[in-house]
């Protein structure tokens, strides 16, 4: 019996010269949300492997920024690169991810890079 | 007698770590995944990285408003600039996943201040700021940063008033990330050299501001633990 061929490189060949996420440009479709779109993380299970962070999970957020089309760490992190989705980077409030963050500091925020596929709309 | 005139020996221990780095890599140049000449062609490659382009791209923003525009826009272009192509210096010429070729240059501004941790690994823009600071890799930075920053920016000297809005960016995807500071008051006329001497690594991972006459990062306090680990 054969083995089953797998092309190991098959990555290295798209990306070369080019980049990575640049690779990736153009194959995610039409983006769901735009710049300062409200949204919502969903808390989706991440049995084997996320980069999701906890404390975002049921978080409201803003969208600030359309980033860049990329398979999700969900998905590359099996070597699977045939669904690439889009990036956003989302601001939240602190006030909103830790209830007794101080009120002198209301408007102290964080901001992070999520997958589409995270983002609900709120 | 001669026992007591020992040398010290250079390395006390080899960590568990390096013990396994060491075991992959042999199994993996084995496999033919890689070869040793590759290896050493990365490490090599490595050990030419450092934050001087990132300090001269800052000084560059600050002096160019032209400039400032593209950095924020597209910081991999103006990587270019300063002599770091994302893409094609790097020995694979495609990144790695710990350096991902998408640069992001946050702009601070007298009421905006970004500051960068990656809160799940350690994330950092090696190509274009070399390698992290032990601080920057530890749980205690990472954990604590999104969660009570203004206390450890107080640690390393820092503290804002309350105006100031205090952006966390968690690096946590493919983007890299160095903050522009502003350009501080009592640099009018400065050159582009002098400028780029006051951004110190520090500055440009958002923990400190440049000031006139500071060139480098201050030293971080070393506590002894609460409850040292026994070896």
């Amino acid at each position: 019996m054969s083995k089953p061929h797998y092309d190991r490189e098959h990555h290295a060949k798209k990306a070369t010269g080019i980049g990575d996420p640049q690779c990736f440009k153009g194959e995610a479709g039409p983006a769901k949300f735009k710049v300062g779109d409200k949204v919502r993380i969903k808390d989706l299970p991440d049995i084997f492997y996320s980069r999701t962070q906890v404390y975002t999970r049921g978080a409201p957020a803003t969208v600030a920024e359309l980033v860049y089309e990329s398979p999700a760490a969900e998905d590359e992190s099996w070597d699977n690169t045939d669904n690439p989705v889009w990036f956003y980077s989302v601001v939240f409030k602190q006030k909103d991810l830790w209830p007794d963050y101080p009120d002198a500091f209301a408007n102290d925020t964080v901001e992070t890079e999520l997958p589409e596929r995270w983002l609900e709309p709120l | 007698m001669a026992e007591k005139h020992k040398p010290a020996p250079m390395v006390d221990e080899v960590s568990e770590f390096e013990v396994l780095e060491i075991a992959v890599r042999e199994l993996a140049i084995e496999k033919g995944l890689f070869t040793a000449e590759d290896h050493q062609h990365w490490t090599e490659y490595m050990h030419t990285l450092g934050p001087l382009p990132a300090a001269r791209l800052v000084a560059k923003a600050w002096l160019d408003p032209e400039y400032k525009k593209l950095a924020v826009k597209d910081g991999v272009k103006a990587s270019l600039d300063v002599g770091i192509d994302w893409v094609n210096s790097m020995p694979t010429k495609f990144g790695t996943p710990s350096d991902y070729c998408n640069l992001r240059v946050l702009e601070d501004t007298p009421k905006l201040k970004h500051v960068v941790v990656c809160t799940l690994c350690s994330c950092y823009p090696r190509p274009i700021l070399g390698q992290s600071p032990e601080w920057y890799r530890t749980p205690n930075y990472r954990r604590r940063l999104v969660r009570w920053p203004r206390q450890v920016l107080a640690e390393f000297g820092l503290q804002l008033p309350e105006d100031v809005e205090v952006r966390v960016e968690d690096s946590n995807q493919k983007s890299r990330f160095i903050v522009l500071p502003v350009r501080p008051e009592g640099t009018e006329g400065w050159t582009e050299d002098q400028l780029a001497e006051i951004v110190t690594r520090d500055c440009l991972i958002g923990v400190a501001v440049p000031r006139p006459g500071k060139t480098v990062n201050d030293p971080r306090p070393v506590r002894p633990a609460i409850n040292p680990y026994k070896h």
